[in-house]
């Protein structure tokens, strides 16, 4: 195979016109899809080379998902069978345990009496059709009448398994695929194809009023053939479907049970065992609860990487650090950029002040306007003594005041007895500079000094 | 806190304490609230179905009821059916929303089904006691949350004078809310704006009445994305 370094592997693509042949290879190499594709049939032309060789690349270059496979073949979840064992769901242990694995299995794993199978079998009818090139090159009579009915019985058979590629199949099976269409076509080609080479073998290739008599009759008892089984067939696709549907409903399920044994099991566990300090369970059951929110009503259709997120992360991390409750409530959003990213760290820094400073609750609350971003970062603590100001304290302030200054925005931060509450602004208008800064300057120089 | 329960607040308690029923499916929760709940706060009665809530409420006519959003029986909308059920209390019996959730349909749905506040399961005994007085007394409660779903829902822009008055805060309510979702409590929005704390019931009272009412366009819309109406 040509797998050179740095390149993506070749796989078939599932942007795909017959097999993702061509897409594959286009993206193998780098070359747009269209001249490999226009390639590919002027090579089809010359004497059809290029019908052989997409041929070959069909057969022996793996799709996209079945190189995945190939490659990491493993449970999805390591924990799975345990969970569910631990549910009592009544399945036996050891299918139980093998299945997450095996529902993908491939050619490969299912006849390991034939590991290269189709190479082989290719590889055969490659010789054979050279060596027929070739005796025919040598002015051998080769009996075509023969050799095309067989060539179509191949060909029909070869496009008819072409349904059992996993990826069609899967697409057949799954009756959403609108593929299932062109899979009941390529059948029926294959069916026809067999059909009419075994025809004009045993008629000899006859006359065409015996071949049609003879179609006539292969048809009818086909159709015969096929009322007798239909009953059979419905109950099994049936039976497929509802176990299909079953398979789904333990996936799902086997999603949230490794989920809770990931998090919340874990975190009772930890619970327990730290049931003597108050503190450390309080901090924990936070963590847990932040998380198991997130997961239950994450909106899967909106963005990530806002603003709001990245307060959000910020706020979990004070709090796991601190074991403080930070309450965050957004109004508005938008995409977080590197001057926002400087308002987020301006407010963790609030946020860690506070709660180690402040008592209760640190309230957080981001408004997002057209105008301008602002976050209100609130505890409850005593206030502050202006005197009272650690020197290292500066380094704090720095990293609220003057960094929301260094990028066009304002620091103000507002102390009494009942509590102090940080406010960070950031104009989102490219033009916002000039009164940024003063604004700071003037905030900085009546409420800042008297803070941390 | 400093306020006190509203005189004519609890109907039918000569000492002035006020009478509540817990409806949580969790007795463990309803024990733990009631030993709580301050001492001027009378547990007259429990339920854990939405039946038994309809029944109890009924029966013993509560000033306040703290009402668990999730909640088994009846047509599976939990809180949201418990308030339907008793529909023809609402002007004598205030409805207290109380939940482990804070999304958006949970806070919201019970509100525009009727409930006059809606807290976290979080919040400390004397905040859950300051807010059953503060909703006997016919006020609302807004937990930051809860404000910061108004300032979501009805935009942070104020009304003009040509808009519908259920479809915009005015500028003042606009105030109050961002105030209460930065987490300042009554008292303090009413330092903070020099206004009496009366006043911000007011405004507050008002919010939750246009939150209840109103079927603004955006505010539809917004519940619908969320898929809460």
């Amino acid at each position: 195979m040509t797998t050179a370094v740095s390149r993506p592997p070749l796989a078939r693509s599932s942007d795909r016109m017959i097999a993702g042949v061509c897409a594959g290879l286009a993206n193998h190499l780098g070359w747009p899809v269209q001249m490999v594709r226009i390639g590919m049939v002027v090579a089809a032309l010359a004497g059809g080379a290029g019908v052989a060789f997409y041929a070959w690349l069909w057969i022996m270059v793996p799709t996209a998902d079945e190189r995945a496979k190939r490659n990491a073949r493993q449970p999805a979840s390591p924990i799975a069978p345990a969970v569910s064992d631990l549910a009592g769901a009544g399945l036996p242990p050891g299918p139980a345990a093998a299945r997450p694995g095996v529902p993908a299995g491939s050619w490969r794993t299912r006849f390991p009496g034939m590991p290269y199978g189709k190479e082989i079998l290719l590889g055969a009818g490659l010789l054979l059709a050279g060596g027929i090139l070739i005796a025919r090159l040598f002015g051998l009579d080769v009996p075509l009448g023969t050799l095309i009915p067989v060539a179509a019985i191949l060909g029909g058979a070869a496009i008819a398994w072409m349904q059992l590629d996993e990826t069609r199949r899967a697409g057949i099976v799954d009756k959403t695929k609108a593929d299932q269409a062109g899979g009941w076509a390529r059948l029926a080609a294959g069916l026809g194809l067999v059909v009419a080479g075994v025809l004009l073998m045993v008629s000899g290739s006859g006359s065409w009023e015996q071949t049609w008599l003879a179609l006539l009759a292969s048809v009818a008892v086909l159709g015969g053939v096929a009322l007798v089984l239909l009953p059979w067939g419905l109950k099994f696709w049936r039976d497929l479907e509802a176990e299909r549907a079953g398979r789904v409903r333990a996936t799902e399920r086997a999603e949230i049970a490794a989920h809770l044994h990931d998090s919340v099991l874990q975190t009772l566990a930890l619970i327990q065992r730290r049931a003597g300090n108050e503190h450390d369970v309080v901090r924990l059951a936070r963590a847990q609860e932040r998380e198991l929110r997130g997961w239950l009503y994450r909106d899967p259709g909106r963005e990530t990487g806002q603003l709001s997120d990245a307060l959000q992360a910020a706020a979990a991390e004070v709090e796991d650090s601190l074991g403080h409750a930070v309450d965050v409530v957004t109004v508005g959003d938008c995409a977080l950029t590197e001057r926002l990213e400087a308002m987020v760290q301006a407010a963790r820094e609030a946020m860690l002040n506070a709660a180690r400073h402040g008592g209760g609750a640190v309230s957080v609350y981001l408004e997002v306007t057209d105008d301008a971003a602002e976050v209100f970062v609130k505890d409850r603590g005593p206030g502050f003594d202006p005197g009272s100001i650690p020197a290292d304290r500066l380094g704090v302030r720095e990293s609220m005041i003057g960094r929301m200054r260094r990028h066009g925005g304002t620091a103000t931060i507002a102390s009494s007895p009942d509590g102090t509450e940080v406010r960070l602004r950031l104009p989102l208008a490219a033009a916002a500079g000039t009164n940024g800064a003063a604004g700071t300057n003037g905030t900085a120089g009546t409420n800042g000094e008297d803070t941390q | 806190m400093s306020n006190q329960p509203v005189a004519g607040g609890g109907a039918g308690t000569p000492s002035g304490a006020t009478r509540v029923v817990i409806v949580d499916d969790h007795a463990i929760f309803r024990s733990g609230l009631k030993a709580d709940l301050d001492p001027d706060i009378v547990v007259v009665g429990e339920a854990g179905t939405v039946e038994e809530a309809v029944a109890v409420i009924a029966a013993v006519r509560p000033d306040v009821v703290l009402l668990d959003v999730h909640l088994p029986g009846g047509l599976g909308g939990g809180g949201r059916d418990v308030l339907a059920g008793s529909a023809p209390l609402l002007g004598s019996t205030r409805f207290l929303a109380l939940s482990v959730s804070d999304a958006a349909e949970d806070v919201v749905s019970v509100i525009r089904a009727g409930a006059r506040g809606y807290v976290t399961k979080t919040i400390s005994g004397a905040e859950i006691s300051d807010a059953v007085r503060r909703v006997a007394g016919g006020d609302a409660v807004f937990s930051p949350r809860l404000a910061g779903f108004v300032l979501d829902a009805f935009g942070t822009a104020p009304a003009d004078i040509a808009d519908n008055e259920l479809d915009r805060l005015s500028a003042r309510e606009l105030e109050v809310m961002r105030l209460i979702a930065r987490g300042y409590s009554y008292k303090e929005v009413a330092k903070e704006l020099f206004i009496s704390i009366k006043t911000v019931e007011t405004h507050v009272s008002a919010v939750l009445r246009k939150l209840q009412l109103s079927s603004r366009h955006e505010l539809t819309r917004w519940a619908a994305e969320r898929r809460l109406l």
